[in-house]
């Protein structure tokens, strides 16, 4: 029977794909994580608590433990403060000009992680620009302040408000301004409105958003290392530290597999929340925010201080950047700009210095390499789960969202700690110190993200699109190519883009992966932060104007016009 | 041309069609009728393939072609949403099945044309995307693809259900000179009853999953052969045993213990003939329609309602008394 064999050929395919799948699920996803777990409990063939005692009798650990829970809940504070103040003033209140404050708020989004930090160091550390400003106006002025705990947190709040920002304009939305309307004209007056009225609906983002910021601060990385000081490194950098010496492997991963367990605890913290659900309006037709004067003068002027003040916090240390980009390194160094030293120097050298722009091609490559294969490995995910509903798929589309609940440096030891040997499940190949490593890496914490999204492409796809392709004689392959792909093609480019530029600019899982003869560009900029030399200064300051060119083109092209892809 | 016999499927425990057979002639409009969930779009999928049925047996001609795929069946379809390819152009949707027969470019373009002229869609709209046409052309662009690879037959599933009422009674009239002028078998499914009366050579009624009746259009309306089937179909009176024994009708060949019915407009309203059985009522309530005038009337306990053609005349008062009467032959009797 014809019939049959076309029948047994396409189930043959279909099975080399769920095994390739689940291979890709246990040992890209499963296998290193508990061989972490592993590690720590099992050394020598039996059960042990060592690790324990040795992170108890460390000073420099329990250290690190202490100071990210202190960081955790210091940032909550700050961030949450900043963040509503910052949405009440672009979205709530008649403030002047809140079109441009927004675009100046929302700045980091452009520039995060690495070259933020490094940004802030420049400028606010030990002969930076502002450092020199303060130092001149007051010669008692302590050049070092920029260093511990509140640098830390003052990088940070100002590194996190920007996802908060959108997440709850996004909440602010929700507001039904005929609520207000409603208590207005039951004489209530402006600040009872506020609490009474519009908080409230803005409390349960609030809170998740939040946690995701508890989270954040958890996994500090780059900021502790950069403007931490010898007194307040938290538990990433400690890892890190740890993981480069052969004898203290345990302890990191040790410490890796309680912040892999915090996380796991606040995701299912944040999970209950969301599921608690959001206050929905009881109006059918919902009026927008008009926005509200405020009616004492003074509150007014205040309001308007604070706005653009924090508008010049935001924006200075980019415009410092870039315009330092176009200076020598003398001017840099001495910290004053003139018009004069205006050179295009900088970017001259980085491009015709092999050692300059390697790392900038070292990171183009791995990035695109990332996002291209966990493009393609998603999308055959998603093409399994939405066209067979069986036991399997659902194992695999829970499975590969695993590394949403694991901070970015588990995966990194599971990695490094898993194939730093030979392995049969990975037909004997050494990885790490590889190439393969670091794409693997990248891969793996794009691929929440990246299913999600992608997910939600397939499930708004209409199904009849496909039974018409086959009843007109079209091949399952063809009618996938032809058919299904065009249509989530733009979803998939754009997650595609907003991975490349979030991969280019990431520090956390490069710092643990890299080999040093390959170093992407922000393990790089770290480098180059650290030995502080004016020279070094002014390539950085072109990487970092680089990666602001790269994720503001991205995030144009996905968000600014007519957006397909919401977060 | 096509023919189903006793096709049951199932879904999971569930059994969706049970015991389905029936035969669609050459160029017949055959319609598959019946209400939400009673198993029509899955009659239409077992014919398309995309089911395979439990028990039975799909044919086309002589050929069987139950366990054969989707892909080789070269069976039409047109979909509720019309399922157009929103990426493509009007002229790659028409394509589409031609392309993947691996037809040359100037025999797709040719064959393309001439469906694309006989549904009366021009060379600027073959160009046009999918999102600029209007729910109409939309409609034709289906057809045109469905029909481009000249399968014998064509299933439509609900075509005009996502329509406002105007353009679905126009893309009705549309859809008929369509398949008169293809000549084409058609197997059409819709839930709504006027439809299927107007557009169809016969209809099969569906109920859970079983056929109640297969008939023309006015078999099914005239001589229901059940009583879901006279329910769904048309308006109608339900006779009680108390009216009927008022009125005599146990006389008269009707058997007053069986579930009787009445079309609104077999009874008549102070025209009484000689052969018809008579009742006094009065008249509670009406709607004015234009065409006619419908009046609820309480004869004797029992709720009735009888339709009066409009004529111009002073209609008939609230709370006034009327004569009905009908005749015994136009009680349907189950
Ligand atoms: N894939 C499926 N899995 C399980 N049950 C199904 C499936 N498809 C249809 N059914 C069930 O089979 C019955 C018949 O469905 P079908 O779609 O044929 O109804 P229909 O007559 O086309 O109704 P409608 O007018 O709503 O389109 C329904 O009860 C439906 O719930
Ligand atoms: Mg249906």
């Amino acid at each position: 029977m014809k019939y049959l064999q076309t029948m047994n050929r396409k189930k043959l395919v279909v099975g080399l794909i769920y095994l390739g799948l689940l291979w890709f699920l246990l040992v890209m996803l499963v296998i290193p994580n508990i061989n972490t777990v592993l590690f720590v409990f099992w050394q020598d063939g039996q059960f042990t608590l060592r690790a324990f005692e040795r992170v108890l009798n460390s000073t420099r650990a329990m250290n690190a433990l202490r100071n990210s829970f202190v960081l955790a809940p210091a940032l909550s504070i700050t961030v949450g403060f900043i963040g509503v103040s910052l949405v009440l003033i672009t979205e709530y209140f008649a403030v002047k000009g809140s079109k441009i404050l927004r675009l100046g708020y929302m700045t980091t989004l452009v520039y995060g992680g690495i070259i933020l930090v490094s940004g802030y160091r420049f400028l606010y550390g030990r002969g930076g620009y502002l450092t020199n400003i303060f130092a001149a106006i007051n010669p008692y002025f302590n050049v070092n302040w920029f260093e511990g705990f509140w640098a830390v947190l003052f990088v940070m709040t100002f590194a996190t408000t920007g996802n908060h920002i959108i997440f709850l304009r996004n909440a602010m939305s929700a507001v039904d301004y005929q609520t207000v309307e409603a208590a207005k004209n039951m004489g209530a007056k402006q600040f009872t409105i506020l609490r009474r009225i519009v908080l409230p609906v803005l409390i349960p983002p609030l809170l998740a958003v939040t946690i995701f910021t508890f989270m954040t601060a958890l996994t500090a990385t780059s900021a502790p290392l950069l403007v931490g000081g010898l007194n307040f490194q938290t538990i990433n950098p400690m890892i890190l530290q740890f993981s480069r010496m052969a004898g203290s492997r345990d302890l990191a991963a040790l410490m890796a597999v309680f912040l892999g367990v915090a996380t796991l605890i606040l995701v299912a913290l944040l999970s209950r929340l969301e599921k608690r659900g959001h206050y929905l309006s009881a109006s059918k037709v919902k009026t927008s925010i008009v926005k509200q004067k405020i009616h004492n003068p003074v509150v007014n002027v205040l309001v308007h201080v604070y706005a653009y003040f924090m508008f010049v916090v935001y924006v200075a240390p980019v415009v410092l950047i870039i315009l330092f980009s176009f200076t020598n390194s003398a001017t840099i160094g001495r910290g004053q700009l003139s018009f004069s030293a205006f050179t295009f120097e900088n970017y001259v050298n980085v491009f015709s210095r092999v050692s300059s722009y390697r790392p900038i091609l070292v990171s183009v490559g791995f990035s695109l390499a990332a996002s291209i294969a966990v493009a393609v490995v998603v999308i055959v995910v998603c093409r399994m789960i939405t066209k067979h509903k069986n036991r399997l798929s659902t194992v695999i589309e829970y499975g590969f969202m695993i590394p949403w609940l694991l901070p970015a440096v588990l995966v990194a030891l599971g990695l490094i700690t898993t194939f730093n040997q030979p392995r049969w499940f990975m037909m004997n190949r050494v990885l790490t110190g590889t190439m393969i490593i670091m794409v693997i890496g990248y891969m793996i914490i794009r691929i929440p993200f990246t299913l999600r999204i992608t997910r939600a492409a397939f499930f708004a796809l209409d199904d009849a699109l496909e039974d018409a392709a086959r009843n007109l004689g079209a091949k399952s392959l063809y009618t996938f190519f032809r058919v299904i792909l065009p249509i989530i093609l733009p979803s998939v480019l754009a997650i595609f883009a907003l991975n490349f530029s979030q991969l280019m600019q990431d520090f956390d899982m490069s710092v643990f992966l890299y080999h040093p003869l390959n170093m992407p560009l922000a393990v790089q900029i770290q480098t180059l932060t650290e030995e502080a030399a004016a020279d070094n200064t002014a390539i950085t300051f072109v990487y970092a104007v680089l990666m602001m060119v790269v994720s503001t083109v991205v995030l144009y092209l996905v968000y600014g016009r007519g957006s397909k892809v919401r977060e | 041309m096509i023919s189903l016999s006793n096709i049951k499927v199932c879904f999971g425990d569930f059994v969706a069609l049970h015991d389905i057979s029936m035969t669609v002639e050459k160029g017949e409009f055959f319609t598959l009728l019946g209400p939400s969930g009673c198993g029509k779009t899955t009659t239409l999928r077992t014919i398309t393939g995309f089911i395979k049925p439990e028990i039975g047996s799909v044919k086309v001609g002589d050929e069987e072609i139950t366990h054969l795929e989707v892909e080789k069946r070269n069976i039409g379809m047109v979909f509720q949403n019309y399922a157009l390819f929103p990426t493509m152009s009007v002229y790659e949707n028409i394509a589409f099945g031609l392309k993947v027969k691996k037809m040359g470019k100037a025999e797709i373009k040719s064959k393309v044309d001439e469906i694309a002229s006989k549904v009366e869609l021009d060379q600027d709209q073959l160009g046009k995307k999918i999102s600029q046409l209007s729910g109409g052309q939309q409609q034709r662009v289906a057809i045109a693809r469905a029909l481009v690879t000249s399968p014998p037959i064509i299933c439509l599933d609900e075509p005009l259900s996502n329509l406002d009422a105007k353009l679905r009674v126009q893309l009705r009239n549309e859809l008929k000179e369509l398949q008169r002028k293809f000549g084409i078998t058609t197997i059409y499914v819709t839930h709504d009853q006027e439809e299927a009366l107007t557009l169809s050579d016969r209809i099969a009624v569906f109920n859970k999953g079983k056929i109640e009746q297969i008939g023309r259009p006015d078999e099914v309306y005239n001589q229901s052969a059940s009583e879901f089937v006279c329910n769904f179909i048309g308006d109608i009176n339900k006779l009680s045993k108390d009216f009927l024994d008022k009125a005599g009708a146990g006389q008269r060949g009707i058997d007053t213990n069986k579930s009787c019915y009445i079309r609104l407009e077999r009874m008549y309203v102070n025209n009484h003939q000689e052969n018809h059985i008579d009742s006094e009522a009065v008249v509670e309530n009406f709607e004015y329609y234009g065409l006619y005038i419908k009046y609820t009337i309480n004869a004797g306990g029992t709720q009735l309602k009888v339709i009066e053609k409009n004529s111009g005349a002073s209609m008939y008062k609230m709370g006034e008394s009327i004569k009905i009467s009908f005749d015994p032959a136009s009680v349907m009797q189950f």
